[in-house]
C-alpha cells in the first residue's frame, strides 16, 4: 500500500538530503534572493522561504540519491558527500521564485524524506486546503494518510485505495511529480543562459525559456549586467509533445518566438485561467519549413484544476494561475522572447558573448555591402527566396534596390540588437536591431531571420517592426 | 502525540479524571457501589434497546449529579442510539473539555464527525483520544479508518473523481462506556469506583505474551509500520500504536474485565508478541465492522480460504446466505464485549460477547473466531457460537 508514497517520497529524500548538506551555502544564496523578488513572496507562507531553500539542490550526488532504495540508504548516502553537495549548490542557480505551493509542495517532501511525517501530513493538508485543485498535492496528502493506516486496518477502505492507485491517472500525477522534482534538483548552473540567447537588447526586460523535457519555464530577467535566472515554473506543454508540424498534431512548437499580445482573461473562457500570451508560432522560419497551425499561447489553468498534467494541452504552454499571473506582469508585448527547447542547453555568458561576436561579423559585414552600393556584394547576403514581410510580398530584386536607395553612402549606427540562435537540423539566427543614420534620431526597427549554409549567414526573411 | 506510551501513563488517571472519580465516590455520600449499579442498569437497558428507559434512568441519576462522566458519557450514547446526533455532539464535547483526559468521549465525537463525513474533524478528535491514550485500541482502528477514508478522499480529489462515487462511509466502532466504567456487579462496594477505574494495576499476569506496551519495542519492532518510512523513528502514532494497544479496549465493554485485563507490567515481553494480539483484534474488529456496514467485500475477504462453514455448507452456500441475511437491513451494529485474544504462533483465538442489532432484531451471544495467520494477515478459519 506505501509503494505510492514511498514512489513519491523518494525523490523528495534526494531532495531533501540534498539540501541538509548544503544548508549553509544555500542560506546565503536565498539570503540574496530574498532581497529582492523573493521578499514579498515569503509573506505569503511562513514556511516558504525555508522551503524553497531546502529545494533548491546541488545535483553532485542526486543520481546516487535516486537509485537509494530506502529513505534510510539516501539520508545515508546524503550524509558523506558533504563537500562536494556544498560545492555544486554555490554553483548552480537557486531556485529563486517556484510558485508558494510548489515551493510548500517540496517541503512536504522534504519532511517525508527526513522521516517527519507528521509534519509532513499537517503541511499537505494546509496545503490541500489551500489549493485543493491541486491535484499533485492532494494525492502526495492521500499518500500520506494512507501511510497512517495501520496494515492490521487490512479491511476498511484499502481496496478502495488500490483501486484508486491503479487508475491511469495516477501516471500522469507521479509524471508530474518526478519532473517538477527533477527540475527542482538540477538547476541551471549559475551564471549560464540557455544557449538560443546569445544577447538581448535591454529593451527586452525579460525572457522566457521553455525546457520541455523537464516541464519547465525559466523566467530571466535582462539588465546592464546581463540575464539573471529570476523565476522558474512548472509547465505543461502538447498531448503529443513537442516538434509541432502540422494543425492539430497537438504538439507545442520547438523555436524561438516573441509574445505578440496578452489577452484580457474575461474575454476567454475558463478553460484558460488567468489569461493568455500568444506567441508567432509559425514563425518566418516554420513557414519557411511548411508548419502549419496557430494559437499557441501561454495560458492558465481552469479552476477545477490547478496545474495540469507534463503532457496535457493542444500545444500550448500551460502554467498554474498564480504563476501566469506572475509572468503577465513581467512580459512586454512584442520585446520578451520565447524560447521552446526540447531540452535546454545551459552556457555561460562569456560562451554566449563569443558567438554573438561571431554573428555579429555577419551582421556587420551585410551593412557594409549595402553602404558600399555594391547590389552584387550586397545580393550575395540573401537566400533566392528572401521575403519581406510587408502588405503584400516583396521580392529580393526589389528588397536590394531598396535597401541601396535606402543606406547608400550614410553611416549606420545598429543598437538594440538581439540575437536568437536557434538550431536543430539547420542553423538559424533571428536578429532584431535598430538602426539609426547618423545626425538622425530615429530609424527602423528590422526583424531578421538567417540561415547557415555552406558556412554563410544568408537572410532568408526580414521584418521591418517600425 | 508520537511520544511513546508509558505504561505508567496509559493505565493510571490523571489527577482531573481522579478527581471526577473521587467527585462521584463523594458525591455517592457513601454509596458509591450504588452508583456503579445505576451505571449498569442503564447500560443494561441500553442493550436491550430500551433506550427510552434507560434515558429517563440517566436524566434522573444525572439531576441529583450532574457531573458524572460515566453517566454524561451514557446519555450521550443513548443519544447517539437514538439519532440525536446534535445532542451527542454536545455531549461528548462537553466531556471532552471537563475530563479531557478521558479517550471516549473523543472517540465517539469522531464516530458521529465520520458519519457526517467530517472527516478532518474525526481525524482530530481521535488523534485526541490516542493522546490521552495512546493504547486506545478502538480509537486507534477507527483512525485507521478515518485515515484510510481522508486517503481516499484525497485521491480521489487528486483524480478529480467525483465524490459521491467513491462515498461509503466508513462505520466506525462507537465506545459505549467509560473505561472507568464500575466492574461487574458484586465487586466490593466502597472505594470500588476508584479501584475499578485503576482496574488495570491488578495482579498483572505478567507471565502471559501479553500485550506488553513497552516502549522499548516501538523501534524494534518495524514490523506494523505502515510505511517503508524513512526513520523508524519519526513514524508516528500508528505505526507504534497498533501494538500496545488491545488490552484498554476490551476493558471498556467489559463489565468482567478481571480476566483480560493484561498488564502494562513491563514485563520483558517478547516484543513481537504484543503486535499479534493487537493485529488480531482489529483483524477481528475490522470484520465486525464490515458486518455492520454491510460491506461484503470486506466481510467475505476475512474469511480464509480454508474457512468451512459450519453445517457442512458450502462455501458458496454459505456466501450467499451471509449475502442474504446482511445485505439490505436498514441496519446493522455489530457490538464485541469481552474480547479475548489468545495468539498462538500461526494461530489465533478471538472470543467475544456479539451484540448485534439489526432492524428489531437484537441477539447478544457467545462467539469464538479461529484465526490463522498466512504471510502478513490473518484470516478467521473457524467461527463457532457458544464457548
Amino acid at each position: 500500500m506505501a509503494a505510492s508514497a514511498l514512489a513519491l517520497a523518494t525523490p523528495g529524500v534526494a531532495l531533501a538530503a540534498n539540501n541538509h548538506n548544503s544548508s549553509a551555502s544555500s542560506k546565503t544564496a536565498n539570503a540574496k534572493n530574498s532581497g529582492t523578488t523573493k521578499a514579498a513572496k515569503a509573506g505569503g507562507s511562513r514556511a516558504s522561504a525555508k522551503e524553497a531553500k531546502s529545494a533548491k539542490a546541488g545535483s553532485g550526488s542526486s543520481k546516487a540519491q535516486l537509485q537509494a532504495k530506502s529513505k534510510r540508504a539516501a539520508v545515508a548516502d546524503s550524509a558523506s558527500p558533504a563537500r562536494p553537495a556544498r560545492k555544486t549548490a554555490r554553483t548552480a542557480a537557486p531556485i529563486q521564485e517556484a510558485s508558494g505551493a510548489e515551493a510548500r509542495l517540496i517541503g512536504v517532501y522534504e519532511l517525508f524524506g527526513r522521516g517527519k511525517t507528521r509534519e509532513a501530513l499537517a503541511k499537505a493538508q494546509t496545503l490541500v486546503r489551500d489549493h485543493p485543485n491541486f491535484q499533485l498535492a492532494q494525492l502526495v496528502y492521500g499518500d500520506l494518510l494512507a501511510a497512517q493506516v495501520p496494515p492490521s486496518n487490512a479491511m476498511p477502505d484499502t481496496a478502495g485505495i488500490a483501486r484508486l492507485r491503479g487508475n491511469p491517472a495516477m501516471v500522469e500525477l507521479h509524471e508530474e511529480s518526478r519532473r517538477r522534482l527533477q527540475a527542482l534538483r538540477e538547476r541551471p548552473p549559475a551564471g549560464t543562459v540557455p544557449s538560443q540567447f546569445l544577447t538581448l537588447s535591454t529593451r527586452s526586460r525579460f525572457a522566457i525559456a521553455v525546457d520541455a523535457s523537464r516541464s519547465r519555464l525559466y523566467l530571466f530577467e535582462n539588465a546592464d549586467k546581463g540575464m539573471k535566472l529570476v523565476a522558474d515554473y512548472y509547465i505543461s506543454v502538447g498531448k503529443s509533445g513537442t516538434d509541432k508540424a502540422v494543425e492539430g498534431d497537438a504538439r507545442t512548437p520547438l523555436g524561438v518566438y516573441y509574445i505578440t499580445s496578452s489577452l484580457d482573461p474575461r474575454s476567454l473562457k475558463d478553460f484558460y485561467g488567468a489569461g493568455a500570451l500568444p506567441i508567432n508560432y509559425p514563425n518566418p522560419y516554420d513557414v519557411r519549413r511548411g508548419k502549419t497551425g496557430s494559437g499557441i499561447w501561454l495560458h492558465g489553468t481552469p479552476p477545477q484544476q490547478f496545474a495540469r498534467a507534463p503532457l496535457a494541452s493542444d500545444g500550448c504552454v500551460v502554467m498554474a494561475n498564480p504563476d501566469l499571473k506572475q509572468l503577465l506582469r513581467k512580459v512586454q508585448i512584442g520585446a520578451t522572447p520565447v524560447v521552446t527547447a526540447r531540452s535546454l542547453q545551459w552556457i555561460s555568458q562569456p560562451q554566449a558573448e563569443k558567438e554573438e561576436k561571431k554573428f555579429a561579423d555577419s551582421i556587420t559585414a551585410w551593412k557594409d555591402a549595402r553602404a558600399s552600393g555594391n547590389e552584387a556584394q550586397l545580393k550575395k547576403f540573401y537566400l533566392p527566396d528572401f521575403q519581406r514581410a510587408s502588405r503584400k510580398p516583396v521580392d529580393a530584386d526589389s528588397v536590394l534596390r531598396d535597401e541601396l536607395t535606402y543606406a547608400q553612402g550614410k553611416r549606420v549606427q545598429i543598437k538594440d540588437v538581439s540575437y536568437l540562435h536557434w538550431r536543430d537540423t539547420e542553423d538559424t539566427m533571428v536578429a532584431t536591431f535598430g538602426e539609426v543614420f547618423e545626425g538622425e534620431k530615429n530609424g527602423r526597427t528590422r526583424r531578421q531571420y538567417w540561415l547557415r549554409q555552406a558556412g554563410e549567414w544568408k537572410l532568408f526573411h526580414e521584418e521591418i517592426l517600425g | 502525540m508520537p511520544k511513546s506510551p508509558r505504561p505508567r501513563a496509559r493505565f493510571s488517571f490523571s489527577p482531573t479524571v481522579r478527581a471526577l472519580l473521587l467527585a462521584v465516590a463523594a458525591c455517592g455520600t457513601a454509596l458509591p457501589a450504588l452508583a456503579a449499579t445505576e451505571h449498569e442498569d442503564v447500560d443494561r437497558l441500553m442493550q436491550a434497546g430500551k433506550l427510552d428507559e434507560a434515558m429517563t434512568k440517566a436524566e434522573a441519576f444525572l439531576k441529583d449529579k450532574p457531573r458524572d462522566p460515566q453517566m454524561r458519557f451514557l446519555k450521550g450514547v443513548i443519544q447517539l442510539d437514538t439519532g440525536k446526533r446534535t445532542e451527542a455532539i454536545a455531549a461528548f464535547t462537553q466531556l471532552t473539555q471537563d475530563a479531557p483526559e478521558l479517550p471516549e468521549p473523543f472517540n465517539n465525537l469522531a464516530v458521529i464527525y465520520a458519519s457526517q463525513n467530517q472527516f478532518d474533524k474525526a481525524r482530530n478528535a481521535l488523534e485526541s483520544a490516542i493522546r490521552t491514550n495512546p493504547s486506545y485500541a478502538t480509537a486507534q482502528e477507527n483512525l485507521g479508518d478515518v485515515y484510510a477514508r481522508l486517503a481516499s478522499q484525497a485521491y480521489s480529489k487528486a483524480l478529480q473523481l467525483d465524490q459521491n462515487n467513491t462515498a461509503v462511509q466508513p462505520k466506525l466502532a462507537v465506545i459505549r462506556t467509560l473505561f472507568t466504567a464500575p466492574p461487574a456487579a458484586g465487586s466490593k462496594g466502597g472505594s470500588t469506583l476508584v479501584a475499578s477505574a485503576t482496574t488495570t494495576p491488578a495482579p498483572a499476569p505478567a507471565a502471559k505474551p501479553a500485550p506488553a506496551p513497552a516502549p522499548a519495542p516501538v523501534a524494534k519492532a518495524p514490523a506494523p509500520a505502515p510505511v517503508p518510512a524513512p526513520a523508524p523513528v519519526a513514524k508516528a502514532p500508528p505505526a507504534p500504536a497498533p501494538a500496545p494497544v488491545a488490552p484498554p479496549v476490551k476493558v471498556a465493554a467489559a463489565p468482567a474485565p478481571a480476566a483480560k485485563t493484561p498488564e502494562p507490567a513491563p514485563a520483558p515481553a517478547p516484543a513481537a508478541a504484543p503486535a499479534s494480539t493487537a493485529e488480531i483484534e482489529s483483524v477481528v474488529r475490522g470484520w465486525a465492522s464490515a458486518w455492520a456496514s454491510q460491506d461484503m467485500d470486506r466481510y467475505l475477504a476475512a474469511y480464509g480460504s480454508d474457512f468451512v462453514p459450519a453445517g457442512g455448507q458450502s462455501r458458496k452456500a454459505w456466501e450467499e446466505d451471509r449475502r442474504a441475511r446482511i445485505v439490505g437491513k436498514s441496519s446493522i451494529s455489530v457490538n464485541l464485549e469481552n474480547l479475548a485474544i489468545k495468539v498462538d504462533g500461526q494461530t489465533a483465538t478471538a472470543r467475544f460477547r456479539q451484540v448485534y442489532r439489526a432492524d428489531n432484531l437484537n441477539i447478544a451471544s457467545r462467539k469464538t473466531l479461529e484465526l490463522q495467520r498466512s504471510g502478513n494477515q490473518w484470516h478467521i478459519r473457524k467461527e463457532s457460537v457458544g464457548g
